[in-house]
């Protein structure tokens, strides 16, 4: 996936979403995404969101990433940001096991209320890898949560930054497979009146 | 009357004893013709005795047509036919019968009488058609009258009904008696009989002895004459036919599409739709009073002279009423918007009202057209042309639409709003389809760092608006903020680095911009007040945040630090800083960040949830916090927690000895320096262990202004504004679209010009109150099906005040010369229409009695009227044959009304000298009442002699 060269030229729009417990690192991840960075963040206060155009497939996307506070007092803020979201990522924390139970205990219950499209791709992360030795939950179990929940796995580490652009990556292509998400896609994209060839449609013109 | 006579003079023989024999009722008397004689006395007794007031009460039938005449009646029989016999009478008893302008019964009218009595068959026709049984009912009539000494005279119809013919009589006291006969020609008028000098002559002969006599004779009769004109109708078919050869394309909406220029083109609404115009055309009656005439010379002369030397001008205006049939205004077509936002509780998303047709249960929306590409291509356009000129958002603007939660009238939401009330029909489908689009194009303004069309981008939010347009405000903020950002990075990166890796992701554009160092250790003011501005310097809303008031920056407080504070707009007051002895400087700041009223609410509702902690708030004034902090740092350089807390937050720092008793100003400046350092402590809050104010303190790197990252993310909020506008639910969006088009739609026809008709500045006072309290349920998201009820219902009174404004426009544009005239007629019409706005829906109530009135035209006026009497063109005038005179501007009166009269001095050489009653009188012997156009004529005549 190559970072697309011209910012506006872009064929499909796509909305991700980061969801998962306070302090997994969702901000981290999309940081070290977008700017390959790692700094010290502060809990996101509602939601935040950056901006990354990629290539992938072939094609020129925009992606629209909206990073959510993992913060209960946010929850319904948060929660408009379902809505029209062809991406979901799913974010706990290796060292921490209830930001792991919590994904089936609260996170895919808010999906299922707010989500509105059925197609839409889930991808569970275990963040900070890196802590190798703090580790509480096995990459076994979050293999076997994912089958169960019907979503895409990867292990990846904001910090080391391993594995974090592969994730993304992965989830655009799963969605550039996916017909409806193509086509929900394609409507983002702007357009422009005064710009665009004249339309041809000799046959109902004239009549309203 | 041989055959009656008998009867007669019993009668008279009655009469003289009457007093006495005041209820005598004789049933001896055989004949049925003798009895039903009595049975008309009876009954006529009565209504004598009882008196128009009594009569009344006995639930007398007002006649609609003349405003105190009322009837009463009574069935008789005779033989075997039955009959009706009707006394007419007035209440009030004023007016002379030659007054034109009041109205009559059409009998009051030709024969000069009040009151009377009518009686006719009760069959089918009610007219009695055999002269014999005419002139027999007629006598009878006239002894049982004479018998009560009534002076009514009587008549009855006779012949076809259609020639409104009748006979009559009159007893005037012993002596006199009048005989009337009424009798119309419908076609083939005698030529003569067409002119003034003809009809002169008709009446003469009625009492002169042959025509040479009147030739010889001079004879002075009286005569007054009444001509009615006619406007020719402004939708004339000829005008149309013309310009139907123009008509190009029937792409226009609303079908009206051709060229024609309409009445109302220049009026606000026409940009949306022409409106009939209500003023069908105007009557015009011209008056000659009394005057005396004695020769056909006279007559003809009179016959050549112009309406403009007549006595008096009466103008009747002709308004349609527009409740009947359907209006198409904005009216209509917000009701259809009512109706969508019904359906949209049905639907998550917008799109699934266009994709719905696959779903078998939406039949209804698969019925549900949307237009062509071609015009939604064309209303796009429309709505996204971006005009030379900023448009004035405040035109239109009633005093009162600010409290309706919608839109600016000019800005791109109120036009969205309009442009969908007229797209197609204003279904919910292609509501969707519009909005969709429309989306989409704001996106493209977004993505291409182009400015909105007819949007602000500047300013505060205004959180009385709708929150679309808070958003696209918001946003063509945003907009303006991302291109500033752009272009100082374009300016500092040069050209040269185009496809530098910062500007592959806008948001590290903002990052790395707001990083750039300005390699000056001046700090530039410009920059820095471009910086703060956030568009509302501009606005004259600047408000410094804090209670520091800053000084003059050229002060002459010159410190050794002055070489590297940045960012000061100068010292506070007298204030010193803590640690070191220099003055306090206050730091330029950014602006608090814009907000809509949704992240109001959101911040609301997290300090609610947070159960409004001390540190959560700080934690949400974090970033405003943290950069103002950086810039007191920059401002100065040796500042410490408390200093900030000083200048910030002065009450969260408690002095130990009373500041506040000490002078102000620069000679406090020595005194205090004595006194330094201020000795203080932090309020309680302020100094609790892990205070947050501290760590963002200790965190907060020195930036001035100039340097730091923007409060508001234009790439963040600009987004998020986008999410919200692709995913609104389908029933907020029409919720909006409600309130805004119907203010949108009142603030347009607020723009007419009405003449500041009172009323009308009242009823559309009165809109905009009604609209804010039947939208507010919408506004504050708890609209019921009940709402809808009441939206249908405010659709109601819309299209009242539309309909009346209309009105007023064209009355206004037609007498901008005589207001006057334009001011009366409306008051009228007001008055006229008021009954029927109280109901629900106009149909409901009674539209049978028409708008009518006669309104007198003032000398001054007259030439505003005759102008409305347009030349008629050849096409108009060829139908007329121009066989009356007293043409007005070439129009021919359409109806012309003309009394004769001859008075008689009674005296007594020539009548009954035992009259004392009558003597020296004069009465009317001749009076002749034609009525007619050039091929309908109606004469009617009464003579009165002594028998
Ligand atoms: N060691 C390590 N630390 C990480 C990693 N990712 C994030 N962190 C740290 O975890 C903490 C929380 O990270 P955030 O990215 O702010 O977490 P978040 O999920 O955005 O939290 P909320 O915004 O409150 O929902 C920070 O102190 C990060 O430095 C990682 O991969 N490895
Ligand atoms: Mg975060």
């Amino acid at each position: 996936m190559d970072s697309s060269s011209s910012q506006s030229e872009f064929e499909y729009l796509f909305k991700l979403l980061m969801i998962g417990d306070s302090g997994v690192g969702k901000s981290s991840l999309l940081l070290c995404f977008t700017s390959d960075t790692f700094e010290d963040l502060s809990p996101t206060i509602g939601v935040d969101f950056k901006v990354k155009y990629v290539e992938a497939g072939g094609k020129k996307l925009k992606l629209a990433i909206w990073d959510t506070a993992g913060q209960e007092r946010f929850r319904t803020l948060t929660s408009s940001y379902y809505r029209g979201a062809q991406g979901i990522i799913m974010v706990y924390d290796v060292t921490r096991r209830e930001t792991f139970t919590n994904l089936s205990d609260i996170w895919a219950k808010e999906i299922d209320l707010y989500s509105t499209n059925q197609d839409c791709i889930k991808m569970l992360v275990g963040n900070k890898v890196d802590k190798e030795s703090e580790r509480v939950v096995t990459k076994k179990e979050g293999i076997n949560f994912a089958r169960e929940y019907g979503c895409l796995f990867t292990e990846c580490s904001a910090k080391t930054r391993v594995n974090v652009q592969q994730c993304f990556e992965e989830l655009v292509l799963k969605i550039l497979d996916t017909p409806s998400l193509i086509a929900e896609g394609s409507k983002g994209v702007k357009k422009n009146i005064f710009k665009q060839k004249p339309q041809a449609d000799a046959s109902t013109s004239g009549c309203c | 009357m041989a055959s009656t006579s008998k009867v007669v003079s019993s009668g008279d023989e009655e009469s003289e004893e009457e007093e006495e024999l005041e209820h005598f009722d004789d049933f001896t008397l055989a004949s049925s013709w003798e009895r039903f004689i009595s049975e008309v006395e009876a009954v006529c007794r009565q209504w004598l005795a009882d008196g128009p007031k009594n009569l009344l009460e006995k639930g007398a039938v007002h006649l609609g047509s003349s405003k105190n005449m009322y009837k009463v009646k009574s069935e008789l029989k005779y033989l075997l036919k039955s009959y009706g016999m009707e006394y007419y009478f007035e209440v009030n008893k004023s007016g002379k019968v030659t007054d034109w302008d009041s109205i009559f019964h059409d009998l009051q009218l030709c024969f000069g009488v009040k009151e009377f009595l009518v009686i006719a068959p009760q069959s089918a026709s009610g007219v009695v058609l055999d002269a014999p049984e005419a002139s027999k009912l007629l006598s009878a009539i006239a002894i049982a009258l004479s018998n009560c000494s009534s002076l009514w005279p009587a008549f009855v119809p006779v012949h076809d009904p259609s020639r409104n013919a009748y006979i009559g009589i009159q007893n005037l006291g012993t002596v006199f008696t009048r005989r009337f006969e009424a009798d119309r020609i419908c076609s083939q008028v005698p030529v003569k009989l067409m002119h003034l000098e003809g009809l002169y002559e008709l009446f003469v002969s009625k009492f002169a002895y042959s025509t040479l006599d009147i030739s010889m004779h001079i004879f002075k009769v009286r005569f007054t004459m009444k001509l009615t004109y006619q406007t020719l109708p402004y939708d004339d078919d000829d005008i149309r036919e013309v310009d139907a050869e123009n008509i190009e394309s029937s792409e226009d909406r609303g079908g009206n599409s051709n060229n024609k220029t309409q009445w109302d083109d220049d009026c606000p609404w026409s940009e949306w739709y022409s409106a009939e115009d209500p003023v069908k055309g105007f009557g015009l009656i011209a008056i000659w009073s009394e005057k005396m005439v004695e020769s056909s010379l006279e007559m003809a002369e009179l016959e050549n002279s112009s309406p403009h030397e007549a006595e008096k001008w009466i103008l009747l205006p002709n308004i349609s009423d527009g409740s009947k049939g359907n209006r198409i205004g904005f009216a209509s077509q917000l009701s259809l918007l009512v109706e969508a936002l019904d359906m949209s509780f049905e639907a998550q998303f917008m799109e699934d009202f266009v994709s719905a047709v696959e779903n078998p249960s939406s039949d209804n929306l698969k019925s549900m057209v949307i237009p062509s590409p071609t015009v939604l291509d064309r209303v796009l356009k429309d709505l996204l042309l971006q005009g030379v000129k900023i448009p004035d958002f405040s035109k239109g603007e009633h005093k009162s639409s600010r409290y309706i939660k919608g839109a600016p009238l000019e800005c791109l939401f109120a036009q969205f709003c309009l442009h969908s009330i007229w797209f197609g029909n204003c279904n919910i489908r292609a509501i969707a389809v519009l909005w969709i689009e429309f989306v989409r194009e704001i996106r493209w303004y977004w993505e291409e760092s182009q400015s909105l069309p007819k949007m602000p981008s500047n300013g505060s939010i205004d959180l009385s608006t709708c929150l679309i347009y808070q958003k696209l405000q918001m946003l063509a903020i945003c907009i303006e903020k991302k291109r500033e950002l752009n272009e100082d990075f374009q300016d500092c990166v040069g050209s040269n680095d185009q496809s530098s890796a910062a500007i592959k992701e806008d948001d590290r554009v903002v990052e790395e911009s707001t990083g750039l160092q300005i390699p000056d250790d001046n700090f530039d003011r410009k920059r820095d007040s471009l910086l703060t501005a956030e568009g509302l310097h501009e606005s004259g809303m600047a408000i410094p945040r804090h209670n520091g008031k800053p000084e003059n920056t050229g002060s002459t407080d010159q410190k050794p630090s002055e070489c590297i504070r940045r960012g000061s707009s100068g010292a506070v007051g007298s204030m010193m800083l803590l640690k070191s002895c220099q003055s306090m400087h206050a730091p330029f700041t950014q602006e608090s960040p814009l907000m809509t009223e949704d992240m109001h609410e959101e911040r609301l509702r997290a300090i609610e949830v947070s159960s409004g902690s001390f540190d959560f708030s700080a934690q949400l004034e974090r970033d405003i916090l943290s950069a103002d902090m950086s810039a007191f740092k920059a401002a100065n350089p040796d500042a410490v927690f408390e200093d900030f807390i000083r200048w910030h937050s002065p009450g969260d720092w408690e002095n130990d000895e009373s500041e506040g008793s000490s002078p102000s100003g620069n000679l406090a400046v020595d005194g205090l320096k004595d006194n330094w350092p201020p000795r203080g402590r932090l309020s309680q809050r302020m100094s609790e262990h892990g205070n947050l104010w501290r760590k963002i303190w200790n965190n907060a790197p020195a930036l001035p202004v100039s340097e730091q990252k923007p409060l508001l993310d234009p790439n963040r909020e600009g987004e998020k504004i986008l999410h919200y506008l692709e995913t609104l639910r389908p029933h907020q969006l029409l919720e909006q679209m409600v309130c805004t088009a119907f203010r949108a739609s009142a603030d347009t026809l607020n723009q007419a010009s009405f003449g500041g008709l009172k009323q009308m500045t009242m009823k559309i006072d009165q809109l905009y109150l009604t609209m804010a309290s039947s939208l507010r349920p919408l506004q504050a998201n708890t609209g019921t099906s009940e709402t809808i009820e009441d939206l249908r219902r405010l659709c109601v009174v819309f299209e009242h005040v539309e309909k009346l404004l209309t009105l007023a426009a064209s009355l206004h544009r037609k007498f901008l010369h005589a207001p006057r005239l334009s001011e009366a007629i409306f008051s009228d019409y007001y008055n006229y229409y008021l009954p029927k706005m109280g109901m629900g829906s106009p149909e409901e109530v009674d539209v049978q009695k028409e708008f009518e009135m006669k309104l007198q035209v003032r000398n001054h006026e007259r030439q505003v009227i005759s102008n409305m009497f347009t030349l008629p063109t050849a096409n108009q005038s060829w139908r007329k044959v121009l066989s009356m005179g007293n043409l007005l501007n070439g129009h021919e009166p359409i109806l012309r009304e003309i009394i004769f009269s001859m008075n008689d001095h009674v005296n007594g050489s020539h009548y009954a000298t035992h009259t004392p009653s009558v003597h020296q009188k004069e009465i009317e012997t001749y009076r002749m009442y034609i009525c007619g156009t050039s091929n309908d004529l109606r004469v009617a005549l009464s003579v009165t002699s002594f028998d």
